[in-house]
């Protein structure tokens, strides 16, 4: 088994744990779920599951210390006179804080060695070969272990809710291990936060029929994605990618458009399969998804693709560093000068730096990630500055900015803005994606454009454009608050299963495999 | 009251303020605005508001971010 698109894990791992879960009495499901966990990771990164263990114990030792310190520091004032509890405070919360770095630091390192050490060596012994000096450390690259840069991050944003009042510490290792290690969720997300999921982990559901029906169908809708569209449009991608200097321009285009596309297909897929997984056991994950190609500017796109992400970033990174001591003092400051709108737009930028570096880096370490995550900070900021400037000349001009002609302009100067950012996402280096760029705005002859030297026959095509719609409907529906799953519940069952069919029918048919067809890996699994 | 929904009108005049209730989760306030909005609140009214407070559910709505206000001012 490698990723939840292996059958094995859709009809063998999967219907099993449902059938174990199902039987199992209540107050022991949650055991079954943590077994299932760890057999998961162990099926795919076998030993490495001694580093998810040592993360674990960590965090449960960590959390536990907080929630300790916390106690003892409650029964110590009330016994205090009022002048005496403030420096005790003081001190506790330096005990906490100590308790808080180190744990995270642990963590951190991990995630370190695994991601980044090959990166890092590689760079230094570049600027000592420049700075003349007769010494070059020795590369050194470890297999990672499957989703560590998921479970880091939800890991340190559990001990930092802890940390801050906003989670109670599990005192139950084995349930605090499955909220980290929860099989659906841990390769790829999404990153929930313990309020969020813990009970529903720990509740022990009923498998019903309803949830069986909801998680499957959706399940389906995920395979659907990867298997008719993600795997299609993979061939054309690997070969504009790596042969770009070959085609021209307009072809370029088209490897950039169809890598979108991909990466949303692939992507969203996986979340309706992980999110259908969970939702057989009962288990409600916070969505990962929500119509990104519908945003207004790109700075919402964001809000609307891989959103625990995102939130995560804004959570523990962007307000914490934006509203620190340090910045609230330059904030202080810069309203003096900048006025009450731009002032605090100096703070915010050196956060939005903060996120939009550790978001690139956190992909991948590698120099096309960092500057995917500095051409975000550039346009979400640039966004920021001229909203103002925009909502006065709109008023000016007398355009309407609720206007369906300005709104789907704005979707498609985002959309733009998107492909951009993802061609950088998607090319091997630096000096490919400058090439593809330049040849993107400069060769517009028709060249090499044939559907054979793309790997794709006009069968493949027709399949992509009416995945693609289909998937715009479905998306174009739940962007109008429309519940499709609760409406297709209320049909007849004939409808229903003529329904399921059709869809099960159709990644049989259309999905691209076999012989020709190259299935997309898991691409976040490998962030 | 009446000073806060100044100073949102003043960041983001494109909205009813007495109406709105989802400020955050309708993307009427991004991240940048609410920390323009944070760094108002807390010099107009005199408090601190914790970085663990900036959740959508206090700032949906004009009416949330004056409870939010009013809760610290009470602490």
């Amino acid at each position: 088994m490698s990723s939840y698109f292996d059958l094995l894990y859709a009809f063998v791992f999967l219907p099993l744990t449902v059938l174990i879960y199902a039987i199992v009495p209540k107050k022991h499901k949650y055991i079954i779920l943590l077994l299932a966990s760890f057999l998961f990771f162990i099926l795919i990164s076998k030993q490495l599951v001694v580093f998810l263990i040592l993360s674990i114990i960590s965090i449960y030792l960590g959390a536990r210390r907080l929630t300790k310190l916390d106690k003892e520091l409650e029964s110590k004032l009330s016994t205090l006179e009022k002048e005496e509890k403030k420096p005790l405070k003081e001190k506790y919360k330096k005990k906490k804080r100590l308790v808080l770095i180190a744990v995270i630091l642990f963590n951190v390192a991990f995630l370190f060695s695994f991601k980044y050490l090959k990166f890092f060596l590689t760079n230094t012994n570049l600027l000592l070969n420049l700075l003349h000096i007769d010494y070059e450390f020795k590369i050194i690259k470890f297999l990672a272990p499957i989703g560590i840069s998921f479970y880091t991050l939800q890991a340190i944003g559990y001990i930092v809710d802890v940390y801050n009042g906003k989670a109670s510490s599990e005192k139950n290792i084995l349930k605090l291990a499955l909220f980290l290690s929860f099989f659906p969720q841990i390769m790829e997300g999404p990153i929930a936060r313990y309020e969020e999921t813990s009970s529903s982990l720990y509740k022990g559901h009923k498998v019903t029929y309803k949830n069986l029906c909801f998680g499957y169908q959706r399940i389906l809708y995920g395979f659907f994605k990867k298997m008719v569209i993600a795997d299609r449009l993979n061939i054309l991608v690997k070969i504009v990618f790596n042969n770009y200097m070959n085609y021209s321009g307009l072809t370029a285009w088209l490897g950039v458009i169809g890598y979108t596309l991909m990466l949303y297909a692939e992507f969203s897929g996986t979340m309706d399969v992980v999110i259908g997984s969970a939702e057989i056991f009962g288990i409600k994950l916070p969505e990962n998804f929500r119509q990104p190609f519908f945003a207004k500017n790109i700075s919402e796109f964001w809000t609307r693709w891989h959103i625990s992400l995102g939130a995560w970033f804004r959570n523990y990174i962007f307000y914490p560093v934006s509203l620190s001591k340090p910045m609230k003092k330059i904030t202080t400051s810069a309203r003096k000068v900048l006025g009450n709108h731009y002032g605090p737009l100096i703070s915010g930028a050196v956060a939005l730096l903060a996120v939009w570096l550790l978001n690139g880096l956190w992909h991948g370490a590698g120099w096309t990630y960092i500057v995917f995550g500095l051409y975000h900070f550039v346009l979400i900021l640039l966004g920021s500055i001229m909203e103002g400037l925009v909502i006065k000349a709109c008023k000016k001009l007398n355009i309407n900015r609720e206007n369906k002609v300005y709104r789907i302009l704005q979707s498609i100067k985002m959309t733009f803005f998107v492909f951009i950012g993802e061609m950088i996402f998607r090319a091997p280096t630096l000096a490919v994606a400058g090439g593809m760029l330049k040849k993107m705005f400069t060769d517009f002859s028709i060249k090499n454009v044939s559907l054979s030297t793309l790997g794709l026959d006009i069968g493949d095509v027709i399949v992509i454009i009416v995945g693609v719609i289909f998937i715009f409907v479905i998306s174009l529906l739940k962007e109008k608050n429309i519940d499709i799953r609760k409406k297709i519940a209320k049909k007849p069952i004939y409808i229903r299963w003529a329904l399921y069919y059709a869809l099960i029918m159709s990644i049989i048919i259309f999905g691209a495999y076999g012989a020709g067809y190259a299935p997309v890996d898991p691409i976040y699994a490998d962030f | 009251m009446e000073k806060l929904i100044e100073i949102l009108e003043e960041l983001q005049p494109e909205v009813d303020y007495e109406t709105c209730e989802n400020l955050v989760d309708g993307r009427y306030l991004d991240s940048l605005t609410i920390l323009s909005l944070v760094s108002e609140i807390e010099d107009e009214f005199d408090v601190e508001i914790p970085t663990v407070e900036i959740i959508p559910a206090n700032f949906n709505s004009a009416k949330k971010i004056w409870e939010l206000i009013e809760k610290l001012q009470e602490d």
